[in-house]
């Protein structure tokens, strides 16, 4: 099987677009990243992941109502596909699974 | 809500600009939100620039407009073909390498060629009057042959300035030798005296101080090197520098100016100018005398039409000058020579102030005809390649020819893919130039040949190159391969590649240049090591020489030095070879000749060992020998052709009217560098008051202990003068070093040729091999040895071979006894070593190749080949 490849911060726009549920777009994903995950997050790189995602079929998208806040321009309002939901759950047992091979012993350092 | 805050234009158009439409509307409106929010938050100023730099962020490709030309056929046709030529080349690297690299190495080479060309004919075409300058010279007919002369009477630069209505300016020219001192610093140095007007008419800009300055006598101009010779980091301006003319005669002057560097390619410079009028205050010398020269005259003229109308009047200075001299010296008719094109005329102009520039023409003749064959090398490399490769490009060829290509369409592909691949060859190959090939010749000969790209006619080079290097690798595979028809292509009946009669011709080409250029390093760097051990006519190892202040000097260094046990023999002369002579001319009853004229003591022959032949040198202390002279077996054969040399002995001749008895002949020797024919040369006493050279023999080995003892001599005896002494051998200055470049650069070119010829023998061998990749494997399974195999691929090649060298070996020994001729005056004889050599390289070049593919094929699994697809 082909794996699916998400990357880190692909990964974080996904989530977030599912997060945001029906108020996904651009704007409102910068933001929600930036306050969830407590870092700087440009807008051109949260465009670049969404197209990215859309072309891989992961997002849909279509176009919102013009709002005079955004100088009369229509946005583009993105949700999750069936096939992004399924990445987004490979992705996460992925990391489960690795993270319950750990043995505890990995985890109990001496303190001496 | 007040006021709406605005977009900042700038940003915006450029947004537009790069933005693909259709996502236009949602980004920017993105882009707006953030924008008003934080207007209203941050303030205005802010808000404007983070959205500057949210429009620098989202210039990225995804946001990117797509070309508009993706709907254009044309374009998606050769977008095609770009695609399809990449990856055929990436496919093959080792074919593509080969050609890539080939290529590369030929252009750099005609890069360079290029280089060194445009910086020779760029010579003194920075001077801003160079087709109003002339130089005056004058026509004389010494020895039954017209020969134009560089140096001018004394009085002519003066009465031209008077006389004529076109000529602006007129300046004269006379070098002559000095001591310098400034401080510590004492040199031998040369300087120029010249009339104020030499900065107008030559474009030599000072980087500090006034030209107008020349005009005051007390003034002195140097160059940028003189300037940080002397004066180092120090500012000169204004400093008083001493010039010793001669012994107790010295004057100090003033550091008015300093030259900015002079341009790499010129004829004409200085080290250091004075006033020409410090020359006339001089004693002995005499301005209005007809019978002396300068050493040179330049005029300018308002238009360089109006000088033929300055020569149709220079007749009655002809008759002035005629009839102050001798009528051995009389001068037919005066020329000027423009100053643009000096660089050229100079070589064919005795005694001019202008170096001549005819060996770097044999140079760049030399090194076309190479860049031509290397060129030509690679070309044949690729045409092979692309012939026995396009097997595998059939199919490709058949469906597009389907889907309607037609065969011009074909060929048009197969040419851009030539120019694509050249263009790569040609970026390495200007890589290769600037990084290798200019930088090591420039290395080698200390100088920088000022190579920019900024230079305008590069740009048509460049480009003609790269059109005419890919049509001519291009044009006939293309036109070979588009020619096969569809039907036979799919049916798979086309076969082809493997018994091409041309690519055996072009092999065969190759070859033969390959031993051509091998031949050439070989022959080139045997001969320097014979030119090295050739003899100049005279002991040169053991011999040292030192100028002399005045001929006192020479009694006291004698004195001092006579009784020096290493010392086997000392003398004095006022020439000396290699460092002084001058010219005279034999007066018989019925012809006369030119020859060089050496003033030397009686010992000088034992002194410097030149080979007596017939009769005696010179008696110490004989009163008659006044009117003896010593000729050299040159002169001697010239004087009698066909006789013995005794026979000469006893005839007489005048020199200005006084009468010579020739007493003796010695062999020939080289006066100067093995690059310059044997002079007609003589030798006749010297008066010892009239000494400016002593020469010393030591025995073997002592020379150095000689050369101290010398110099050890010197300082205490003549403090205000610097060392003059130098090993005889040294004389020659850098001709050796000459010799040696030149075989470096013919085996760098050798290198390049056998890899040339070696990597497109090496292409032509694998796909030979891989072409017959089942046969091979089924004489693998049915137990071939290995040596049969190799004999197999040897035999296709060897019948080859032996033709190439048949015809190559002959040609490269016809072609380097021609070479050697033109470029040197003496050359060993050329013998078949290098012939042979190159015989071997090559045949060693075969079966290398073909050993390594026998190793291949021995790791090679036999069931691979035969696997049908």
């Amino acid at each position: 099987m082909q794996r699916i490849y998400l990357g880190e911060f692909e990964e974080l726009v996904l989530l977030t677009v599912g997060v945001l549920y029906d108020d996904a777009y651009a704007v409102a994903i910068t933001k929600e990243v930036e306050r969830q995950s407590d870092r700087s997050v440009n807008v051109s790189a949260v465009h670049k992941s969404l197209y990215r995602l859309e072309k891989k079929g992961m997002l849909d998208s279509r176009l919102g109502d013009p709002e005079s806040k955004r100088g009369g321009k229509r946005k583009r309002l993105f949700n999750i596909t069936p096939y992004g939901k399924k990445a987004l759950d490979e992705s996460m047992d992925l990391r489960m699974s690795l993270r319950k091979q750990i043995p505890e012993l990995a985890f109990k350092w001496q303190t001496n | 809500m007040g006021k709406k805050p605005t977009i900042p234009r700038l940003p915006h158009a450029f947004f537009k600009w790069y933005c693909q439409p259709g996502m236009y509307e949602e980004m920017h409106g993105d882009l707006e939100e953030f924008f008003y929010e934080r207007a209203a938050e941050k303030g205005l100023f802010k808000a404007r620039l983070l959205y500057l730099w949210d429009v620098l962020r989202c210039f990225q490709p995804y946001a990117w407009r797509r070309p508009a030309s993706s709907t254009n056929a044309g374009a998606v046709m050769f977008r095609n073909y770009f695609k399809i030529s990449l990856r055929s080349l990436m496919k093959n690297p080792l074919n593509s390498f080969i050609n890539v690299f080939g290529l590369a190495v030929a252009i750099g080479i005609a890069v360079f060629v290029y280089a060194f060309a445009s910086w020779t004919f760029s010579t003194d075409q920075f001077h801003e009057h160079k087709n109003e300058v002339f130089l005056v010279t004058f026509l004389a007919d010494r020895d039954g042959t017209p020969q134009e002369y560089g140096t001018t009477p004394r009085p002519l630069g003066a009465m031209l300035r008077e006389d004529f209505t076109h000529i602006d300016k007129v300046c004269r020219v006379e070098d002559r030798p000095v001591v310098v001192k400034y401080g510590d610093e004492v040199y031998h140095e040369r300087v120029r005296y010249a009339d104020p007007e030499f900065l107008d008419m030559f474009t030599f800009p000072l980087q500090s101080g006034n030209k107008a300055s020349l005009a005051d006598p007390n003034s002195i101009v140097l160059s940028k090197n003189m300037a940080e010779k002397y004066f180092g980091t120090e500012d000169p301006l204004g400093k008083e520098v001493l010039v010793k003319f001669d012994q107790g005669n010295g004057k100090l002057f003033k550091v008015a100016g300093v030259a900015a560097k002079f341009p790499a390619s010129r004829t004409i410079s200085f080290d250091f100018l004075l006033n020409f009028d410090n020359l006339q205050t001089q004693p002995n010398y005499n301005i209005h005398d007809w019978g002396a020269t300068l050493a040179a005259t330049f005029i300018q003229v308002d238009d360089p039409f109006n000088v033929s109308s300055v020569e149709a009047a220079m007749d009655k200075y002809i008759a002035i000058q005629n009839s102050a001299v001798q009528p051995d010296w009389a001068i037919s008719s005066f020329a000027f020579r423009p100053l643009a094109t000096l660089h050229e005329t100079s070589e064919y102009i005795k005694d001019g102030i202008s170096q001549s520039s005819r060996d770097n023409y044999m140079s760049i003749m030399f090194m076309s005809i190479v860049a031509v064959l290397m060129l030509a090398l690679a070309c044949l490399n690729y045409i092979n390649i692309a012939i026995v490769s396009a097997t595998k490009r059939l199919k490709e060829i058949g469906i597009r020819k389907t889907i309607g290509a037609t065969r011009g369409t074909v060929v048009v592909q197969f040419l851009a893919e030539n120019v694509l691949i050249t263009f790569f060859a040609m970026l390495l190959g200007i890589a290769l130039a600037l990084g290798f090939f200019i930088r090591a010749f420039e290395g080698m000969w200390g100088f920088d040949m000022g190579f920019r790209f900024a230079d305008t006619s590069l740009w048509i080079f460049l480009p003609a190159i790269l059109l005419l290097t890919s049509l001519a690798s291009g044009i006939y595979p293309a036109l070979y391969i588009s020619r096969f028809q569809v039907v036979n292509i799919i049916k798979g009946t086309v076969r082809f590649g493997k018994n091409n009669t041309l690519t055996r011709v072009f092999l065969a080409l190759q070859l033969v240049f390959a031993c051509v250029f091998i031949t050439s390093a070989v022959t080139f760097t045997q001969n320097s090591a014979w030119l090295g051990a050739r003899s100049w006519g005279y002991s040169q190892h053991e011999v040292l020489y030192t100028g002399l202040p005045d001929a006192q000097a020479f009694a006291q260094l004698r004195d001092a030095l006579s009784s020096h046990p290493d010392v086997v023999s000392l003398s004095g002369s006022v020439h000396h070879l290699g460092r002084s002579e001058q010219t005279a001319v034999l007066h018989f009853p019925d012809r006369q000749y030119e020859a060089m004229e050496l003033k030397v003591n009686a010992r000088y022959f034992e002194t410097m060992g030149l080979q007596l032949v017939e009769g005696r040198t010179f008696r110490e202390n004989a009163a008659n020998d006044w009117h003896g002279v010593v000729l050299n077996a040159t002169l001697a054969a010239s004087i009698a052709p066909g006789v013995p040399a005794s026979e000469v002995l006893g005839q007489a001749f005048d020199i200005d009217s006084t009468r010579y008895e020739v007493v003796g002949v010695v062999a020939d020797f080289h006066a100067y560098d093995l690059s310059n024919k044997i002079r007609p040369a003589f030798f006749s006493l010297a008066d010892k008051n009239d000494y400016r050279y002593l020469t010393m023999k030591a025995k073997p080995g002592t020379e150095k202990a000689v050369y101290e003892a010398l110099q050890g001599q010197w300082a205490p005896l003549f403090p205000e003068t610097p060392f003059m002494g130098g090993y005889q051998e040294d004389v020659w200055g850098f001709y050796y070093e000459v010799i040696d470049i030149h075989a470096i650069v013919w085996q760098v070119v050798a290198t390049m040729a056998i890899l040339l010829a070696g990597l497109g023998l090496y292409g032509l061998i694998s796909l030979n091999v891989v072409g017959r990749i089942r046969e091979f494997s089924i004489r693998k399974v049915l137990g071939a040895r290995l040596t049969s195999i190799a004999t197999n691929i040897t035999r296709r090649y060897a019948v080859l071979f032996a033709v190439a060298l048949l015809l190559g070996a002959p040609l490269s020994y016809k072609l380097m006894n021609i070479l050697f001729d033109a470029a040197y005056t003496f050359h060993m004889p050329i013998g078949f070593s290098g012939v042979a050599v190159a015989v071997f390289v090559l045949i060693g070049v075969l079966l290398f190749t073909v050993g390594i593919q026998v190793i291949r094929l021995r790791k090679f699994n036999p069931v691979n080949g035969l696997r049908v697809e």
